[in-house]
């Protein structure tokens, strides 16, 4: 029997409420022990040393487009399944945005059959909201529910239609399954380049508002309060947003949000010379965003910390900016980057750990995870003080162009096991 | 803020037209390329606006070696009558070897990128990009991936950055200063690279520039970054020495940013009436090509005494000139 001895770290578990410094055996694909009782005598097969680490429960990452299919030469599933483990993530949701899109049972019977026989992450799935993600007509949300759909979702083009869109909210509360929207006033956001700023006015950029997300999610909130749907706001960037979504919750909607590393470290002005590592989707906003952003993370109303991983071709980013694709990889960047909170921002390592793990796991009904005895071996283990900078080229994706390139981080995951199996290389 | 006191140079408050001409040295620059007047120092703006009043003033025959042995190629991603043709006439007076290559017609169509278009000139081993485009930043990025000195014909929104210094060359031409001048830039602010070059240069000789525009056609953000905006085209002209006009796309005026066009000229179109409250002998500017009847009623266009847009035209070979020997010494 193999048995994994995680030995002398400090286990942050916030489902369980325990933040101690002990000792996890990993039995199998099963944790048999928690707790800080000494276990020499058990024997074990491996013993990996967390002095000064955290071990927290697997990360869940519930905002990954998947480049396959499509464009599986720029990251196939058993790439980004296997680059995900090896950063610390043990289940990923992955967007329906693929080519051809998921929208059918059978697109999601396919992925799953495909992704089970890869080592690496967990895989789960959102269906599209609509047919071919063209925001026209309902997709078969039921039957991709019954596929294992854990949600439904759009693409980077939100539901202009509020009556198809008040129809998707109503069929998904039947099938008690949340809609996570891409917020964007087409109308506003339409042919735009980056965030409305003086940085756009300089670089004869077209800029749209930030008032264009905040527009939709409103829509979408008066909505949810209309259909009771469960709701979920997805890469959240605006201060504007962010009370929009206080609000919302304030009244007991049935709502919650995430944000990634890009909207609480970055801010506008890094488009400076026109780097399209900075084009992202929604783009980059003003400081007094991004302090919203973190001030949202700390006192709940932005749940959920996600990678908003997105591979992009380097030629659509050797564009000029404005002609140049938005997005960036991030699944191999998310933990470092959001810990970078703990270091900077004064954010708790259990707040932040609750965003990576129970909050996601709420938000799409997913196990809770939990570091107790026998539950499944789902860890990430990570070093705090590992002074570091990014560097897209160690990416394992072909898609290496990133906002965060020589961005420093403090932190490193040194380990993760997917039911008990090493993931880290 | 932008504004930076203003070095005097030495066409400063003289009368050109009465004075014996020094011949002015090429102008140096501290950057290989010409992308922008963001950030030229302003030594290096008047040393290229005294080499380009040198070179107006010489019989065009005078510096026809000045680029022998060098080729420029213009490369146009977008059409252009006068920007082409001048810089054209630029680099044959001095005497560069010319070519021109209209992209949008070529490469583009059977989908080459911008930088595979650059490698392959730069094989041809050219000493001069001239480059206009429709995206903001693109000289930027060619000039990332070519050995060749990169002078910007305007892109995108941004800059364009020899219309600024021709239009300053005419001005101080005809007005003998730049210091301390009110200029009102008038008319489609957001959309115009030609705007955006001439706060960055006006402002930094020392006029008092401002924007005059309807709220749907200038970003509040102008404001913030020093340049006062004024939303009444009386009040925003008035006491103006200068008043430049710019080109508006019709489709802007038919319900999308103006109501329409008839309303337009009506509240920001310069007629006689309105050019009353500028300053007494004020000048007409524009940098064509002009909607006659909708920015500019064509009277004040043709009106030889206020206009200034033919001297612009002209003046723009002599400025182009310039600015191709000083890119030029980068690559010798």
């Amino acid at each position: 029997m193999t048995r994994t001895l995680l030995k002398n770290g400090r286990i942050i578990c916030p489902a369980e409420n325990l933040d101690i410094i002990g000792d996890i055996i990993i039995e199998r694909d099963k944790i048999a022990y928690v707790g800080t009782e000494k276990f020499e005598n058990k024997r074990p097969n491996l013993i990996i040393e967390c002095d000064g680490c955290i071990i927290m429960p697997g990360a869940i990452d519930m905002r990954v487009q998947s480049a396959d299919p499509g464009a599986e030469h720029l990251e196939p599933l058993s790439d980004l399944l296997s680059a995900a483990g090896n950063a610390g993530i043990t289940q990923l949701v992955s967007l329906p945005a693929t080519s051809p899109a998921v929208d059918s049972a059978v697109m999601i019977d396919s992925l799953k059959l495909r992704a089970s026989s890869y080592k690496g992450a967990l895989f789960h799935l959102y269906g599209a909201m609509t047919k071919a993600l063209e925001n026209k007509q309902m997709a078969e949300l039921g039957m991709m529910a019954k596929a294992g759909a854990v949600g439904f979702a759009n693409d980077l083009k939100s539901v202009e239609d509020s009556l198809l869109m008040r129809r998707i909210m109503t069929y998904a509360k039947m099938l008690n399954k949340p809609v996570i929207h891409h917020c964007a006033d087409p109308y506003l956001t339409n042919e735009t380049d980056m965030n409305e700023s003086e940085t756009a006015i300089r670089l004869g950029l077209i800029g749209v508002p930030a008032v264009a997300e905040t527009i939709m999610l409103q829509r979408d909130l008066n909505l949810v309060a209309l259909t009771g749907c469960r709701y979920h706001a997805a890469h959240i960037s605006t201060a504007s947003s962010v009370e929009a979504l206080r609000r919302a919750k304030s009244q007991g909607l049935h709502v919650t949000a995430d944000t990634s590393p890009a909207y609480f470290l970055l801010n506008d002005r890094a488009t400076g010379d026109y780097d399209t590592a900075f084009r992202l989707d929604p783009p980059l906003r003003d400081e007094k965003d991004r302090l919203s952003i973190i001030e949202g993370i700390k006192d709940g109303t932005i749940d959920v910390i996600v990678s908003d991983h997105r591979p992009i071709e380097l030629d659509k980013k050797m564009l000029p900016f404005g002609q140049a694709s938005a997005g960036a990889p991030g699944i191999e960047t998310l933990l470092p980057l959001a810990f970078s909170l703990y270091h900077t921002s004064n954010i708790s390592l259990s707040k932040i750990i609750n965003a990576l793990t129970v909050a996601p796991a709420n938000a799409i009904s997913l196990t809770i995870p939990r570091l107790a005895i026998g539950e499944q071996a789902n860890i990430t283990v990570v070093n705090l003080s590992s002074s570091n900078v990014v560097r897209g080229a160690n990416f394992m994706s072909q898609s290496q162009i990133t906002p965060f390139e020589h961005y420093p981080i403090d932190s490193k995951v040194v380990g993760c096991f997917v039911n008990g199996i090493s993931m880290t290389k | 803020m932008i504004k930076i006191a203003c070095i005097q140079s030495n066409l400063m408050g003289k009368e050109p037209q009465n004075e014996k001409i020094i011949p002015m040295p090429a102008a140096t620059l501290s950057k290989k390329h010409i992308l922008g007047i963001e950030g030229m120092p302003i030594p290096e703006i008047n040393a290229l606006l005294d080499r380009a009043n040198y070179f107006a003033e010489q019989s065009k025959e005078t510096f026809s070696t000045i680029l022998a042995n060098k080729t420029v190629l213009n490369i146009f991603f977008e059409n252009s009558t006068r920007t082409k043709v001048s810089f054209e006439l630029a680099a044959k007076r001095l005497g560069a070897s010319v070519l021109n290559i209209s992209v949008s017609g070529s490469s583009v169509k059977k989908g080459e990128t911008l930088i595979d278009t650059a490698t392959t000139l730069n094989a041809m081993q050219p000493d001069i990009l001239v480059v206009r485009h429709h995206s903001s930043g693109a000289p930027l990025l060619l000039s990332q991936h070519v050995d060749a000195a990169v002078i910007n014909a305007g892109d995108g929104r941004h800059e364009h950055p020899t219309q600024a210094l021709l239009d300053a060359l005419t001005i101080k031409r005809s007005l003998g200063r730049i210091s301390g001048l009110k200029i009102a830039i008038c008319g489609d602010i957001n959309n115009s690279r030609v705007a955006r070059s001439n706060m960055y240069l006006l402002s930094a000789l020392g006029a008092d520039v401002r924007f005059v525009s309807p709220s749907t056609l200038v970003s509040p953000f102008f404001s913030d970054i020093g340049i006062p905006i004024y939303t009444d085209m009386e009040q925003g002209i008035s006491e103006c020495e200068i008043v430049m006009m710019l080109r508006l796309q019709t489709e802007r005026m038919e319900g999308r940013e103006a109501p329409s066009k008839h309303e337009y000229f009506n509240l920001f179109g310069l007629d006689h009436h309105k050019l009353q409250k500028a300053a007494p002998n004020a000048l007409i500017m524009h940098p064509g090509p002009m909607n006659r009847g909708v920015e500019i009623d064509s009277k004040i266009a043709d009106d030889n005494n206020k206009s200034l847009i033919r001297m612009q035209v002209e003046l723009g070979v002599a400025t182009r000139m310039a600015c191709l020997e000083a890119v030029a010494g980068e690559t010798l």
